[in-house]
């Protein structure tokens, strides 16, 4: 064990270094939407408004926490918590400065111990939402299930892909595997990954879970002061969790050209830039698109998604010996 | 479904991040204000012949006639004050005219009047701002 | 001449079919028919003028307190003049038939005047109350002069009628409906308003709209302020369509004090009436936009609504609230560099139009959330007496600019845009291309204004008589009914605003639709709330009776 895993777990490349990863993350996500509609953003706190997710969840904290008389007490005051712990949870698998937080390479098979706790901690947003007995959370969290079951099997379909180029199902092993990232050798399991990301994290177009307009704010909307930080937290941490592993799949992890010592560094800075330019694609969809209704999302889900995802896992097997000689890996 | 999405939603999208944003930071840049702008009153007290018209006229009733150094002079509560200028229009004297100065919140109700006895000049801010 | 002509046939025809009901007629201008019957023949009337002329549509119905008597008027436009409808009924048994069988758009307006009357419309399918609580008390009713604030009688206990939401009540066909409530506080909504919706799944079967929520008592607060004031009270009924409602009002006022404005001031009116028009409907593009989650779409149109917002400050002082018109003509006048620069910025947003034009047509997530949505068949339009945008995307003509033109829209080079199909997406085609013709329009209207004086003075009273004024607000046909008494207050001034007429076709467009559907369909009828409810407001507080006037209000603003 090395010695100093309570640094690495608690402050860099672990949690606090991931908290402010969350809320710079957060800040670009609002500063390149709001780029792309033509308006400034944050810009009052701090320089460029850097510090305004950090207001914003100082000022939630706060705020008075209400639990309705009809709810769940335990579960609604648990869920939150939980559902952020799980999330942060799955990107310390994640190898983000060269090697994972708990400091080995990862073992074999931890893309899909990623891929269940993800599906574990939806779940737990599920539960919030039902456990409020509320209308809208109950519409709310019932959207939740339907979106992330559904598009949880092409996710799963489409992360296979790289997973059998790189010949292993260890995150470690495949970011080091891209010498080229797979984005560019197989860009249809890319883009279909990109597409069922963007439903799992309900973004627009698939924004349906939270649709302000339709339902206040789904799952989340009993929600106060502490807890619904909370939740806010768990939304946020789910797409930087998406963001890096995108990163790590298809854009070659936290690896490339160091010039310096300590490679850690160079690993990091270059994860750091290939996680906000996930993001801001994902930002770009999101601008671009309306919102699709409920029946839209599931019927696409099942008749166009799911057997894209299928045949591109298909195709992707079909060229992988060449892929792989392109690579210069052996076969 | 997805089809391809139209293009021009895209480039216009796409090239907004290299513009300059529409929005600036308020009280740090300032608007150009256009001159017609109905801002708040100037009061000329050595123009007003206390012929009450303005408190009559008032649409919201917010002029109230007030005893200053023996004359009766208007009070604007600001507070109910619409802005639509009638008083402006309809005195006698010209002892109420226009102003584009439109900052006007504050913290306390005290500073919302226009008060007869310290007309404040163009350009002065309310207190508690 | 041709005109007076059409308003001698329609009494001619009236008359002929009648024969002694009618016990007066008149028509006072062109395009405006008052006919006085029995009191039990109104019915018969209605149907002879439906007879007479198929298409059309009933405008509002006004209640007077004339003292001994309420005056009821229906007021209905016939395709080529405004015919009115009167009876008078005894104030101490006022009950009449209803019209609701023969004209199902005037169930709402029937409500109305009982809710604030007292008048009782028998076999009426559904009389309850419109726009006030349903604690008000019995008995009180505020439009009548003899009504005083602070002696209604006792409010009382409304808990069993308010439902919970989620409710499921089994239906007696075996199927179960969920009660799903949408409002009066909720993101789709921007002012409060009650949808009762019934839903089988996630399948809207029915929805029961509740006004009343932005009451404010205007119309009764009209009859306690002058004339000229009153312009500035009327204006703030909507903040969106202000313009269309002074320019209606200063309009009424002016026949009824047959005061001729000078053809200056009837421009610079167009002009800013046309202005209001492309800001409301910009304003309704984005929101349409938001509502189906088209966040982008919202802020580039709402950015290019700055640039008209800019220039109604430039010329009117304001940039929402214009207060530009009065009775007499407009406040301000038009410069001629001013005109220059409002051609220059109209000619860019032109151009974006065409953008966005491109952008509802072939926008794929648009077409998929707005096509075939809320669809209003033409022949139901035309039954429910629906007004503006919201019929002309279902293939019925009627703008009244075009029907009955009032300031400069004679002379005015426009189209009035159609389209067939009914569903949202028509509606907000219909008010995308209107933007462009709005801006027509003004161009045409700066460049041909005539000079001469913008402002006449009028005197304060105002004569005895009635008069009535249709414009077209952006949302339809805005109405404005006042009746002076010689002196410089208003007798009644009667108030129908566009949404009215609209609010009750949305029951049929949300049948068989998604729940998700809702705000969209919702966001293309363009409800404005604020225009629908405009009467008295009550305010209680622990059940206890506590109205406040003018005075208490007032007084409690300063101490706090």
């Amino acid at each position: 064990m090395n010695p100093n895993i309570f640094f690495r777990i608690l402050v860099f490349p672990g949690f606090l270094f991931l908290f402010v990863l969350i809320l710079f993350c957060d800040w670009f996500e609002r500063k390149i939407m709001a780029r792309m509609q033509n308006r400034m953003g944050p810009s009052y706190t701090g320089p460029f408004g850097i510090l305004q997710p950090l207001a914003d969840y100082i000022k939630l904290l706060t705020k008075e926490d209400i639990i309705p008389h009809h709810a769940r007490q335990f579960l609604f005051s648990l869920t939150p918590i939980i559902s952020f712990s799980i999330f942060m949870l799955s990107i310390f698998c994640f190898p983000l400065d060269g090697i994972n937080v708990f400091s080995n390479y990862g073992f074999e098979g931890d893309l899909l111990f990623v891929l269940a706790l993800v599906t574990f901690a939806h779940f737990f947003l599920f539960l919030s939402g039902w456990s409020s007995s509320n209308p809208y959370s109950g519409i709310g969290a019932v959207r939740i299930l339907m979106q992330f079951i559904g598009y949880d099997i092409p996710l799963i379909i489409s992360a296979i892909g790289p997973a059998f180029l790189a010949g292993s199902l260890s995150l470690a092993k495949i970011a080091s595997m891209q010498t080229i990232p797979f984005a560019l050798l197989t860009p249809w399991t890319f883009i279909l990954f990109l597409v069922a990301l963007q439903a799992e994290l309900e973004e627009d177009p698939f924004d349906v879970p939270h649709a302000e307009t339709e339902i206040v704010a789904g799952y989340g909307t009993e929600f106060s002061g502490r807890k619904l930080a909370f939740i806010r937290l768990a939304k946020d941490t789910q797409i930087v969790f998406g963001a890096v592993l995108t990163a790590t799949l298809f854009l070659g992890g936290p690896y490339g050209p160091v010039f310096s010592a300590p490679p850690s560094l160079w690993f990091t800075i270059y994860f750091v830039l290939k996680v906000l330019f996930v993001i801001a694609l994902l930002e770009f969809v999101e601008a671009i698109c309306a919102r699709l209704r409920i029946d839209h999302v599931v019927r696409g889900n099942w008749r166009m998604i799911t057997p894209a995802a299928l045949l591109s896992v298909i195709l992707t097997v079909l060229s992988a010996p060449y892929i792989r000689l392109f690579m210069g890996a052996p076969i | 479904m997805r089809r391809i999405k139209m293009p021009q939603m895209i480039v216009e999208i796409a090239s907004a991040v290299f513009k300059k944003p529409f929005t600036f930071q308020y009280p740090f840049t300032k608007p150009k204000v256009p001159e017609g702008l109905r801002g708040r009153q100037i009061f000329h007290p050595e123009r007003c012949i206390s012929c009450g018209l303005c408190a009559r006229d008032c649409p919201a009733e917010a002029i109230e006639m007030v005893e200053v150094s023996g004359k009766k002079m208007p009070l604007i509560h600001l507070d109910s004050c619409i802005f639509c200028y009638i008083c402006v229009e309809n005195c006698p004297r010209n002892a109420l005219t226009e102003s584009t100065f439109y900052e006007l919140a504050s913290t306390n109700k005290e500073s919302l009047a226009l008060r007869p006895e310290k007309p404040e000049s163009e350009g002065e801010a309310t207190e508690g701002e | 001449m041709k005109e007076i002509a059409i308003e001698e046939e329609i009494i001619g025809t009236l008359e002929g079919m009648l024969g002694e009901s009618v016990l007066g007629s008149k028509s006072p201008r062109p395009r405006r028919v008052y006919i006085h019957v029995k009191p039990a023949a109104h019915k018969r009337a209605i149907s002879a003028l439906l007879q007479a002329f198929p298409s059309t549509i009933i405008s509002t119905i006004t209640g007077i307190d004339l003292g001994e008597t309420i005056e009821i008027n229906y007021h209905f436009w016939c395709g080529k003049a405004e015919v009115t409808i009167r009876t008078n009924l005894s104030k101490s048994k006022p009950e009449i038939e209803t019209i609701t069988d023969i004209v199902p758009g005037a169930s709402l307006y029937e409500r109305e005047v009982h809710d604030l009357l007292g008048v009782k419309f028998a076999n009426h399918p559904n009389l309850t109350r419109l726009l006030l609580p349903e604690s008000w008390p019995e008995n009180s009713y505020p439009l009548r002069k003899d009504w005083n604030p602070k002696q209604t009688g006792e409010i009382h206990d409304s808990s069993e009628e308010t439902l919970t939401i989620g409710e499921t009540r089994t239906e007696s066909n075996g199927g179960s409906l969920v009660n799903v409530i949408v409002g009066p506080q909720h993101p789709a909504l921007h002012e409060p308003e009650r949808f009762l919706f019934k839903l089988d799944g996630e399948v809207v079967v029915d929805v029961e709209p509740r006004l009343g929520y932005a009451h404010r008592g205007i119309e009764k607060a009209a009859e306690h302020l002058m004339f000229f004031q009153d312009v500035h009270l009327v204006e703030r009924v909507c903040g969106i369509c202000n313009v269309a409602h002074t320019t209606c009002f200063c309009q009424a006022v002016e026949a009824l004090g047959e005061i001729e404005i000078p053809s200056r001031a009837k421009y610079l009116r167009t002009i800013v009436h046309e202005f209001n028009r492309i800001h409301s409907h910009l304003l309704l593009l984005g929101i349409a936009g938001l509502e189906i989650g088209f966040e982008s779409l919202f802020q580039y149109l709402w950015r290019d609504r700055e640039t008209v917002l800019d220039l109604t400050e430039k010329l009117t002082g304001n940039r929402v609230m214009a207060e530009y018109s009065t009775i007499g003509g407009v406040r301000r006048d038009l410069t001629p560099i001013l005109g220059d620069e409002i051609k220059k910025k109209l000619q860019k947003i032109r151009d974006r139009l065409s953008f966005y034009k491109e952008v509802f047509q072939s926008d794929p997530t648009i077409e998929l959330r707005t096509k075939g949505i809320g669809v209003l068949s033409e022949e139901k339009a035309l039954k429910l007496c629906v007004v503006g945008p919201v019929a002309r995307g279902s293939g019925v003509k009627s703008d009244v600019r075009k029907h009955d033109p009032y300031a400069a829209y004679e002379d005015a080079p426009f189209k009035e845009i159609l389209y067939k199909d009914g569903d949202s997406w028509s509606r907000l085609m219909v008010r995308l291309e209107e933007v462009g013709e709005s801006i027509e329009i003004i161009t045409w209207a700066v460049d041909n204004i005539p000079s001469g004086p913008y402002r006449i003075r009028v005197p304060r009273r105002m004569p005895r008589g009635e008069s009535l004024s249709r414009v077209e607000a952006p949302r339809g046909e805005l109405i404005h009914y006042v009746k002076g008494n010689g002196t410089a207050y208003p007798e009644r001034v009667k108030i129908r605003s566009p949404t009215l007429a609209n609010i009750i076709s949305f029951r049929e467009m949300i049948r068989g639709c998604y729940v998700a559907d809702i705000p969209a369909v919702l966001a293309s009828l363009d409800p404005c709330f604020s225009c629908t409810d405009r009467m008295v407001f009550v305010d209680e507080k622990n059940g206890r009776r506590w109205i406040w006037s003018m005075n208490d209000l007032k007084a409690r603003r300063r101490d706090s």
